[in-house]
């Protein structure tokens, strides 16, 4: 281990701080659902509900308990999303490759409530 | 190239495919943060790369990912791109931080790094959605202590070998 | 020892799961409401939560146009059991929230009335089935949707010509700011209350200013404008929540009494007052309305900002409203 050795680890840690920073982490209402890159369910986090999106593979079940989401149901492998449980920031999107979805709670910059 | 190398090389590449497919076996983190690596099969890569050079180290890296993808990810699937966009970024930073001097254990660290980001760049490319960036924060801080021990034990591998040769 | 860390666990446990106790949802008047109390003791919980619960169901029963509660003189009863020229009492509640309703008739012109019944029945009856839009028959033989064929006296409704009572445009504005009451008497100052478009606030939990979202009327997903406020009522109106498409037109479900089809005068409005009644009614008058009238109308009145979402995507605001940007 040599100086440049913790320069680059120092850097590294400085970059993931700052990155931590600029993704704020509020409480929000709302998650999006996305599938690739268009937003095809907005779901509202104050409900208990279930919703079925169709997926790259097939389709994929959401469960919102208690202000938390999760992926209770996909097709896939490994099943890596169904395993990831419940999020409730929006610092953990949940994301499944292989059908191509992915659920993320947006920051509402700090919106106390919708009026829909 | 000589036979002993040729011989030397593949043994190696081996290692590294069982590593990997070792690895791929324990579920570590794969449950909070996908894409969670040991990143054993480094251990192997960068031996490879000080032991000989950037060619053979390629040689080898590409291979491994073929291999792997042929007997367990499948060959041409998501998870194959990930690899050989991690593992080609990885050699390449590599070698350059090598040449760089930075020590082996930074040259790991790097390493590391690398297949985090080629992972996560390969993965928004792929939804085509920005928001796996918010892995990235913590995969790159993972990298850090794994980088560190693949640097440690590929010290040690090389410091055991030459010892043997000589 | 064991037991001891076992009970430590098994109370941290309990105590974490209870962190959202001060927030209620509820479904009633056919939307879902959400209430948080920033404020609320722990022990009171179940108290404040039933003391909600009785108002919400109490006044959802009365104001309900489509189930018979048995032994309930509710507004279903009154629109089809009740016979004209009969007279019946009603529960003091009912009677006050008709009151107000006739009042509103006067404050908005004619523009919100509550004898709409029967016209809406009709425009629900195509809306349900997705297809067609009223005949001129069907308009020509419509029943009564005057104001003048509701009585009453005290608690003692009468009706003529089979005119049908409607609450739908302040009913839930007018039980949100009885809820808010209720809170503020049970000492509760700092709550929430967001019942479909229907949103109250008391004192912020710290110290800054509610940020309530109001939504883009073309995009479900995003809010155009953010009110920042304290100890106001934010209401909105609208089509793009309740409307279906026939030939290539959108009907929604706010109908112009002059018309006697939905109106079209902007996508959406938003009125900013302290009162959550007296902002339901304003924001389903000013939706009746077109901007220029309800830009005038609001500036006139202290009491009162509100904001629109014109069919041109433009944005206007009242005058007075910078001070809840």
């Amino acid at each position: 281990m040599n100086k440049k050795d913790l320069l680059l680890i120092l850097v590294i840690l400085f970059v993931c701080i700052i990155m931590f920073l600029l993704f704020s982490n509020k409480s929000s209402d709302y998650a999006y659902v996305y599938y690739e890159n268009k937003v095809i369910k907005k779901i509202d986090l104050n409900i208990d509900n279930e919703y079925t999106v169709s997926g790259y593979n097939g389709d994929v079940v959401i469960e919102v308990l208690n202000n938390k989401i999760r992926v209770k149901e996909e097709k896939s492998n490994n099943n890596i999303c169904s395993n990831m449980g419940f999020v409730s920031s929006s610092l953990e999107p949940i994301i499944c490759l292989p059908n191509k979805i992915v659920i993320k709670i947006v920051e509402d910059y700090k919106i106390d409530t919708v009026i829909r | 190239m000589d036979t002993r190398k040729i011989v030397r090389l593949s043994m190696l590449l081996s290692l590294s495919i069982v590593l990997s497919l070792i690895e791929g076996m324990i579920p570590i983190f794969s449950n909070v943060i996908p894409g969670v690596k040991l990143g054993l099969a480094n251990i192997v890569i960068v031996f490879v790369l000080y032991l000989y050079s950037f060619k053979e180290a390629i040689y080898v890296s590409i291979a491994r990912v073929l291999l792997v993808g042929l007997l367990r990810t499948g060959l041409f699937s998501i998870v194959f791109f990930f690899s050989l966009s991690g593992a080609l970024l990885s050699i390449i930073f590599m070698y350059l931080f090598k040449k760089m001097n930075f020590s082996i254990i930074g040259v790991s660290v790097i390493g590391s790094i690398c297949h985090s980001i080629g992972q996560v760049l390969m993965a928004i490319l792929f939804l085509n959605n920005i928001n796996v960036i918010y892995y990235l924060p913590y995969l790159l801080l993972l990298s850090i202590p794994t980088g560190i021990i693949v640097g440690i034990s590929s010290k040690e591998v090389l410091k055991h070998y030459n010892k043997v040769k000589a | 020892m064991k037991k001891i860390i076992v009970l430590f666990i098994l109370l941290l446990i309990t105590g974490c799961s209870n962190k959202d106790y001060n927030q209620f949802n509820m479904f009633f008047m056919d939307t879902y409401i959400n209430i948080k109390i920033y404020d609320l003791k722990f022990e009171d919980k179940d108290k404040v939560y039933n003391e909600i619960y009785d108002i919400y169901s109490v006044y959802d029963a009365l104001c309900d146009r489509y189930t018979d509660y048995i032994g309930v003189n509710n507004v279903y009863y009154l629109n089809n059991v009740l016979e004209d020229g009969q007279s019946v009492v009603i529960d003091d509640r009912l009677a006050e929230v008709i009151a107000y309703g006739l009042d509103a008739y006067y404050l908005t012109s004619g523009k919100v009335n509550i004898a709409m019944g029967n016209v809406l029945d009709l425009w629900k009856k195509y809306r349900d089935s997705g297809e067609g839009i009223p005949s001129e028959e069907e308009f020509k033989n419509l029943k009564s949707i005057s104001i003048f064929d509701i009585i009453l006296n005290d608690n003692v409704y009468t009706k003529y010509n089979n005119v049908k009572l409607d609450l739908g445009s302040y009913a839930k504005g007018y039980v949100t700011e009885l809820v808010a009451d209720k809170l503020e008497e049970m000492g509760y100052y700092s709550y929430l209350i967001n019942s479909g478009g229907n949103v109250k606030v008391g004192n912020h939990y710290s110290d800054d200013k509610y940020k309530i979202g109001i939504e883009n009327p073309n995009e479900d997903y995003l809010v155009y404008k953010i009110v920042s406020a304290n100890n106001t009522s934010v209401v909105t109106s609208g089509g793009y929540k309740r409307y279906y498409i026939y030939d290539d037109v959108k009907y929604h479900h706010i109908i112009d009494p002059v018309t006697l089809y939905p109106s079209n005068f902007s996508l959406g409005v938003s009125v900013i007052t302290e009162n959550s009644a007296y902002a339901d009614i304003l924001s389903t008058y000013l939706f009746l309305l077109p901007i220029e009238e309800g830009i005038y109308f609001v500036n006139s009145n202290d009491l009162v900002e509100a904001l629109w979402y014109g069919i041109d995507d433009k944005v206007y605001l009242s005058e007075g409203y910078d001070k809840y940007e």
